[in-house]
Formats: C-alpha cells, sequence, structure tokens
C-alpha cells in the first residue's frame, strides 16, 4: 500500500453502524462527554486532534478535558454528568 | 403602643453593578458564548490550567450577585469550573474570595443565596486546607446566616433543593 493511500486509511476510519444507547455505563458516560463536545467518540476525537491520549480522571476514569473543533475547551466534572433522560440520546458507534 | 417598625432584614437588597458584569460586557473573560453549544457547560478560550486564579477566581465570584442571564449562568457555571479544575492554586486565593461571597449574601436574594451557599460546600471540598482556611472568615460569613435562621426552614429548603440540586444530609 502507498504512503499517501496509508494515511488516509489512517486518517478516515468510520463507524459501520449506529445505534442509540439504552442504559447508561461508564462508556455511555464518556460517549456523552464526546458527543457534547462535537466528536462521534473518542476515535474521532483522536483522529481530529491528532492526539494519542485523552485527560481523564483518575478516580473514575470519565473525560476531563475535551478540545472543540473551534479549539475551545469542554471540562467535565469527575461524576457522572449524563442523566438518565440524556441517555437515549447517546449514539454508540460500531466499527 | 405600636411596636417598632419591622427593620426589613431578610427583605432582598438591589444589586449593584459588579465587576463580573463590567468585565463581561468588555470580553475580558476567556469564555466563548456557544450558540450551538450545550446548555450548561462554557467554552474556554484557554485552558483553566493557565489562568491566573488570583485575578479570575475573585472576579468570577463577583458574579455570584447576578441574577440575570447570561451573567448568572456564566458567573456559577465559571466558578464551578474554576474550582473543580483548580487543584492547589485555590488555596492562595481564599482571603480574596471572603469579599465576593459576604456582598452576595448580603443581598439576601433567596437564589443567591441558594447559588452562593453551594458554591461554599464546593469550595471547602475543591482542595486540601481550603476548609480550614476559612475558619478566620467565620464571622464575616455567618451572621448574614443567622438572620435567616427563623425563616420557614421547609420553604426555603424547598427553593434550595428544586433547582439548585441542593442535597440535605
Amino acid at each position: 500500500m502507498s504512503k499517501v493511500s496509508e494515511v488516509v486509511t489512517k486518517a478516515d476510519i468510520k463507524p459501520k453502524s449506529m445505534h442509540r444507547a439504552k442504559i447508561w455505563s461508564d462508556d455511555v458516560e464518556n460517549l456523552y462527554r464526546f458527543q457534547q463536545a462535537g466528536y462521534r467518540d473518542e476515535v474521532e476525537y483522536k483522529q481530529v486532534k491528532q492526539v494519542d491520549e485523552v485527560e481523564c480522571w483518575p478516580e473514575t476514569g470519565f473525560v476531563k478535558k475535551l478540545q472543540r473543533r473551534d479549539n475551545t475547551f469542554y471540562y467535565y466534572n469527575r461524576q457522572r454528568e449524563c442523566e438518565d433522560k440524556d441517555v437515549p440520546k447517546v449514539k454508540v458507534y460500531v466499527y | 403602643v405600636r411596636g417598632p417598625p419591622p427593620a426589613g432584614s431578610i427583605k432582598p437588597r438591589p444589586a449593584k453593578r459588579t465587576a463580573f458584569r463590567k468585565f463581561y460586557e468588555r470580553g475580558d473573560f476567556p469564555i466563548a458564548v456557544q450558540h450551538d453549544g450545550v446548555a450548561n457547560k462554557i467554552a474556554w478560550k484557554v485552558e483553566i490550567e493557565n489562568l491566573d486564579y488570583h485575578y479570575f477566581l475573585p472576579l468570577f465570584f463577583d458574579g455570584l450577585c447576578e441574577t440575570e442571564f447570561p451573567y448568572e449562568f456564566f458567573a456559577r457555571q465559571g466558578v464551578h469550573d474554576l474550582l473543580e479544575h483548580g487543584g492547589n492554586k485555590i488555596l492562595p486565593v481564599v482571603p480574596q474570595l471572603i469579599i465576593p461571597i459576604k456582598n452576595a449574601l448580603n443581598l439576601r436574594n433567596r437564589q443567591v443565596l441558594c447559588t452562593t451557599l453551594k458554591v461554599i460546600q464546593h469550595l471547602v471540598v475543591s482542595a486540601e486546607m481550603v476548609g480550614e482556611a476559612l475558619v478566620p472568615y467565620y464571622r464575616q460569613i455567618l451572621p448574614i446566616l443567622s438572620i435567616f435562621k427563623h425563616m420557614d426552614v421547609f420553604h426555603f429548603l424547598d427553593i434550595m433543593t428544586q433547582e439548585n440540586e441542593f442535597s440535605i444530609e
């Protein structure tokens, strides 16, 4: 595979399907946080922002800080932010 | 013989124009107004870790006196974010927070009182030794709360729990 097409493939990973979350979990919480910041999930965030790690709260593992596409920052709480009524709005992507 | 007229000790006072409002309208705060963002989040233009807390934290606390949108929202949410992510930068600034806290409590406005009490709760757990650092200032902060001790407790608790998720333990 040529270097150009290799770069394109790595930078263009798209999900195959999507469904809505039904019950809350740690993963749903983090998806909620990524989607609040305007990203599909951690995969897209790392692709767009070209970072290897996402800053998380050590105690809970939830996302702590994200940089939006306009380069402003969203900060998130140590504890759960996604309420039960928000869970059905969370999109879960399958690769 | 008629009794003395009411002193109006629990009557809300009018709020003066805050420094927070002045700085906000001047665009001095590193916060972005989001029209497409979420309803309860501030977008920060600068990472909070790089902010001068000696300058910004007292200013945001000054905004606790505000009751109008968007000033009230940005002050409350800004204080929350700064306390949540301040770490050891908060303790040295505690003495500068007393006057804004006192000003907010002295308004006797129920909504401002609830918000300020919640902020004080957050402040004391935001970093180590902050609670102890507040002790010398109790005599400036606590007297205003004693004015409300004879109020209908259930009505007051109602206000506090409904809109501010204030938990009573």
